[in-house]
């Protein structure tokens, strides 16, 4: 075999290997980072909504976990300095509305709770349950 | 241990590069027809099987050495679990695969002994050779500090394999001649004389376009990684760069000298033995300069190693603002410009080129006598070092303690906020604050304060300074115009992860408001109606009680609500860093998107609105400050 036809063979295996190895290695990577986050985001759904099941709620509804600092507080409204609050807010103030007026009876302006909020969007959870930080 | 990685890495640099030249220099010199020619190139290619033997011999002994040293372990570099971990699980390990895979290859190509008679197939061979030879060398970027910078990391990595590549042109080719000179010098090897000139001639113009690549990517190179003159001067890294450019020189004038009197005489007798000496000269010292770029590579980049500063002086810009040096200087940069211009002309006329050129030298001399010594002021080898500690309020708050106790029974106020102390770096006050001035009576307290405790001093000193400077700041920001730096503090709600003032930045201007209750509360009203007005503009406010209490956000109460965070923790400390600026019980300060000061209201609230859409309408946001003081 002439070497100039061993030169070309040499880089043509070195191309179709670099495309092969992109193709079937890189491009799968790539998918299989998406469908591992897409998979965490769908256990973190099932575990949220396993927690509102348990809690008594309908089935679609799920539940959030919350830490912050009571900054306003209404019967039906309490507005809440939180962190953030994993798939549904960033940390920031915002009001939610209260499951039941009880709930707001014991809170301050000022005091720091943990709270459990339940619904399916993030316009409309309420909080249905308050604990003291 | 590191001398073993320098000597190896050197070894495997220097291989590479000989393979790349030598391949190169083969096809620039084209196929050879003449016996003496086509030995040459029988020895070039012998040669290349052997360097690529010494590639991966000293590639595995960098590999196990490198193993040693990232487990911290010397017995691991025997360990194989180890080395399979470095090759597999670090970057450098698989880019070390894929060179010497690449390596592997070429070793395979070269060793073939096919018959290479027909112009195609030698030209095949030798330009494969060289792909390998230059893709293995090139890849050596991927692993190197040029991959490190970030953003500019593809700009960078270009550079490094420009610079890499146009060595192994230039030094590798240069190696790759002189067999083929000496040959041809001989009696016996006459027959190649025609072939080893045009070689010679063909080498010597690529040659001045490798080495012009060469210069351009060092110099970017050289601005990625080095960055400022303190760090060229004061670090390992940025002084083996010096050592670089110094033996730079005398391989230019052995080149110029090669091109100009040398190569034009090789037909003269004994042309071709003078051009190989010369040639083997220029190749000793540039094996040299490969040995200091070896070391380069295994010191930290300059730009993040702590300068050493090397002089009793540097020069100080700042000194132009009096007068009379500002006159000197202007004076002296004339004449050094003129001289500058006579140097130009000297080159370009032949009459009297030595009386111009000696009359420019001396304008140079007397313009950098006249002009450079009212910019001289003293500097420590500690002038250029970074604060350990950044520009922070709780730094600020603790530099104000430790100078009370320490150091204002020697130095009153007016001391603190002079020109004095205000032009002196960081580093330099750092240097004093610890060595002290003994001829002046003030001791060293690097015995008798942590390092910490002496940047919190170094901290406070600047912040002095600034509240000084800041009294002609008022309620109107100056448009386009950002100087005063805002301390950053933590922020602090209730049990919440705290924040810190620089999250903001590029994000939100800001609007510090120190209040006191009850003076506070109808503004702090005010600006609760305000927020969502002042959000929408970019604004977040930050209210911080001049009474330092965790029970803040409760003391305000509930009507009207106040929704802006209210700092909790750590208000003592930005009331100590701020109120230096904005004393009294209630005072705004309002900070734009880059982290500056841009307008203070003392004693009462402002306009606030109507100020932030003067930021709002800026063009050129100025660029975001060093988060240490210098």
């Amino acid at each position: 075999m002439p070497v100039w036809q061993v030169a070309l063979v040499l880089n043509l295996v070195f191309a179709i290997a670099l495309g092969l190895g992109y193709a079937g290695w890189g491009r799968r990577a790539a998918t299989l980072d998406r469908e591992l986050d897409a998979a965490r985001v769908q256990v973190e759904r099932l575990e949220r909504e396993r927690q509102a099941c348990a809690g008594g709620a309908r089935a679609g509804k799920q539940q959030w976990g919350g830490r912050g600092v009571v900054r306003g507080v209404y019967p039906r409204l309490l507005i809440i300095t939180h962190e953030e609050i994993r798939g549904l807010l960033p940390a920031r103030t915002t009001s939610f509305r209260a499951a039941s007026p009880a709930l707001a009876e014991s809170l301050h302006v000022g005091d720091p709770i943990r709270f459990s909020l339940r619904g399916t969007l993030a316009d409309d959870v309420a909080v249905v349950a308050v604990e003291r930080w | 241990m590191r001398a073993l990685l320098l000597g190896a890495l050197w070894i495997h640099l220097a291989s590479g590069v000989l393979l790349v030249g030598a391949f190169a220099m083969l096809l620039l010199a084209g196929q050879p027809r003449v016996l003496t020619a086509r030995r040459w190139d029988q020895r070039l290619v012998a040669w290349a099987r052997a360097l690529v033997v010494v590639a991966l011999g000293s590639g595995v002994v960098w590999l196990l050495v490198r193993t040693a040293v990232f487990e911290n372990r010397p017995q691991a570099a025997f360990e194989p679990r180890a080395i399979a971990h470095v090759m597999v699980d670090t970057w450098p390990g698989l880019v070390w695969l894929a060179r010497h895979g690449l390596l592997i290859v070429l070793g395979a190509f070269v060793a073939i002994r096919a018959s290479v008679d027909e112009r195609r197939n030698w030209i095949a061979a030798r330009g494969e050779a060289l792909l390998l030879a230059s893709l293995a060398l090139a890849l050596v970027s991927a692993s190197s500090h040029a991959a490190a910078i970030s953003p500019g990391t593809a700009p960078s990595v270009a550079g490094d394999v420009t610079h890499l590549l146009a060595t192994g042109v230039w030094l590798g080719g240069l190696v790759a001649l002189i067999p083929l000179l000496r040959a041809a010098a001989r009696d016996e090897g006459a027959d190649a004389r025609p072939y080893a000139v045009i070689a010679a001639r063909r080498f010597s113009r690529v040659a001045l376009i490798a080495m012009l690549l060469l210069l351009g990517s060092g110099v970017t190179n050289a601005l990625a990684q080095v960055e400022s003159i303190p760090a060229l001067a004061g670090t390992t890294h940025g002084r083996l760069l010096l050592a670089k450019l110094a033996m730079l020189l005398p391989i230019l004038g052995v080149a110029i000298v090669n091109r100009t009197r040398v190569l034009p005489a090789v037909a003269a007798p004994n042309g071709m033995r003078r051009l190989a000496i010369f040639v083997g000269v220029e190749a000793g010292l540039a094996l040299v300069l490969v040995a200091l770029a070896a070391a380069m590579t295994l010191t930290t980049p300059a730009r993040h190693a702590a300068p050493v500063w090397p002089l009793p002086f540097r020069l100080s810009l700042d000194e132009l603002l009096e007068a009379p040096a500002r006159w000197r200087a202007l004076v002296g940069s004339q004449l050094a410009a003129a001289g500058v211009v006579g140097l130009a002309t000297a080159l370009l006329v032949r009459r009297g080129r030595l009386l111009v050129l000696g009359g420019a030298i001396a304008l140079v001399a007397i313009g950098a006598g006249v002009g450079l010594p009212p910019l001289v002021v003293d500097a420590y080898p500690t002038s250029y070092r970074r604060p350990l500690l950044t520009y922070h309020a709780a730094s600020i708050a603790s530099g104000v303690t430790v100078y009370r106790e320490r150091c204002a029974g020697c130095h009153d106020a007016r001391w603190l906020t002079s020109r004095s102390i205000s032009r002196r770096h960081a580093g330099e006050l750092f240097w004093l604050v610890s060595r002290g001035i003994p001829e002046r009576g003030m001791p060293g307290f690097d015995t008798r304060l942590t390092e910490a405790q002496r940047w919190d001093v170094i901290n406070y000193i600047r912040a002095a300074g600034a509240a000084e400077a800041s009294t002609s700041l008022g309620g109107r920001i100056e448009a386009e115009r950002a100087w005063m730096i805002a301390p950053d503090f933590t922020v602090a709600v209730g049990p919440l992860a705290p924040g810190a003032l620089r999250d903001y930045r590029g994000r939100r201007m800001v609007l510090v408001v120190l209040y006191t209750l009850p003076g506070s509360r109808g503004r702090l009203a005010e600006l609760a109606r305000m927020y969502d007005v002042l959000w929408v503009m970019g604004v977040e406010i930050i209210a911080v009680p001049t009474q330092a209490s965790p029970e803040a956000i409760a003391e305000l109460g509930a009507s009207p609500p106040i929704l802006f965070p209210v700092v909790t923790d750590g208000a003592r400390e930005i009331v100590a860093a701020y109120g230096m600026v904005a004393p009294g019980p209630h005072a705004e300060i309002l900070i734009d998107r880059q982290g500056y000061v841009r307008a203070i209201w003392r004693g009462e609230g402002g306009a606030v609105q109507a100020q932030v859409e003067k930021l709002n309408a800026e063009k050129s946001p100025p660029p975001f400050p060093d988060d240490h003081v210098h």
